[in-house]
């Protein structure tokens, strides 16, 4: 009688193999396509409304002499005022390079937002030859946080709380849309 | 003299190889790639363009504009919606000027110079277009009437150009219906 083959041999276990080259083709596929219509170009805005003026408005404003923070931009200097006086006017001038101090601009607008946190609107009045890399930077002086800047706080009325102030004077609006009058 | 095998290694037959690819890693590398490209796909929803050696500036604003109507203004011209609508003078002064020296022609100009014709007139068709679309559209405010024109317009200038244009074009913008205004700059990288 012949022996029992062995049995070693001929047990082989199955390798279960997933097959991942369709799966590997639509990856490829969605890569390319997302990599056509992604866009480079990392932009953010700086928004600003055109002014409207009521007479009703007008009238109210008059009473009650708000601070209408207003920053011109001239040739040789930057002016920080408000029409109604309601801090003193600073006067800041150009830099060597002839450019506008944007860190001197910032640190005014924020001792004005200490003394006013709840005000948001600005008004900005450049002259006419002011470059739109000069209008950007000016209008981030007055907007922006910086992360050097002192901590400024303004009261929650509904909690109660002191919370930290995210933007300095996010509305801009360009006061001199008609001209340089 | 002849070779001669053993009887053993005349049994066992050398089977071809097979070539097996390991795609596992790649398929890692592939899935966390598309990950990353779904991630900053979702972030960016606007389809702002620039052109060519154009120079925008810089902001630290965190805003991120939505997609809009959109205006590029460079030394040379103005372009609406892919669309060069106002070609600029350009004054002796600019030739191989930085500062970019240009003016508009008289034509393009009425209302003390302020108002910009072409423009106008662009601006005015893609606001009737726009309303009419809000017209055609089922979405409908609370009283059912259709959505109101939002009038945003996306303004992407080059670095060089003058506050002396942007007022005139937002001017002539106000003047179509337009009253939000968003000047856009690149990411400043902090």
């Amino acid at each position: 009688m012949l022996k029992r083959p062995s049995s070693r041999r001929r047990s082989s276990t199955a390798i279960v193999q997933i097959n991942l080259i369709p799966m590997l083709d639509a990856l490829v596929t969605l890569i390319g396509f997302l990599l056509f219509t992604l866009s480079y170009l990392a932009l953010v805005h700086v928004e600003t409304l055109m002014p409207q003026v009521s007479s009703e408005q007008l009238e109210q404003q008059l009473k009650e002499k708000p601070l209408q923070l207003t920053v011109s931009l001239r040739e040789g200097d930057v002016q920080v005022w408000s029409p109604f006086e309601k801090f003193a006017t600073k006067v800041i001038p150009n830099t060597s390079e002839g450019l506008p101090d944007v860190q001197a601009v910032h640190r005014a607008i924020v001792e004005v937002k200490q003394q006013f946190p709840k005000e948001t609107k600005v008004v900005l009045a450049p002259y006419g030859g002011a470059s739109y890399d000069v209008l950007v930077s000016l209008m981030d002086s007055v907007r922006v946080v910086e992360p050097t800047d002192p901590p400024l706080f303004i009261k929650n009325e509904k909690t109660g709380n002191d919370e930290p102030i995210k933007m300095l004077f996010p509305e801009v609006v360009f006061g001199n849309l008609l001209g340089d009058s | 003299m002849p070779f001669y095998r053993s009887i053993r290694s005349r049994r066992v037959r050398r089977k071809p190889k097979e070539l097996d690819l390991q795609l596992t890693s790649m398929m890692d590398v592939m899935v966390i790639i598309l990950v990353f490209l779904l991630k900053t796909y979702s972030a960016s929803n606007h389809n702002f363009s620039t052109l060519p050696g154009m120079k925008l500036p810089t902001s630290g604003s965190p805003d991120v504009p939505a997609d809009s109507l959109h205006l590029i203004i460079t030394p040379e011209a103005i372009t609406f919606e892919n669309q060069r609508i106002v070609e600029f003078v350009q004054t002796a002064a600019s030739l191989g000027d930085t500062e970019g020296g240009y003016s508009f022609k008289t034509i393009d100009l009425r209302e003390d110079g302020r108002q910009i014709v072409p423009l106008y007139d662009a601006l005015v068709r893609a606001r009737e277009k726009a309303e009419l679309l809000r017209a055609k559209s089922r979405a409908r405010d609370a009283q059912g009437n259709p959505l109101p024109f939002d009038g945003v317009l996306a303004i992407q200038a080059d670095k060089r150009v003058q506050y002396d244009t942007i007022r005139r074009i937002m001017y002539t913008s106000a003047t179509a219906g337009y009253k939000v205004f968003r000047l856009l700059a690149l990411r400043k990288e902090i």
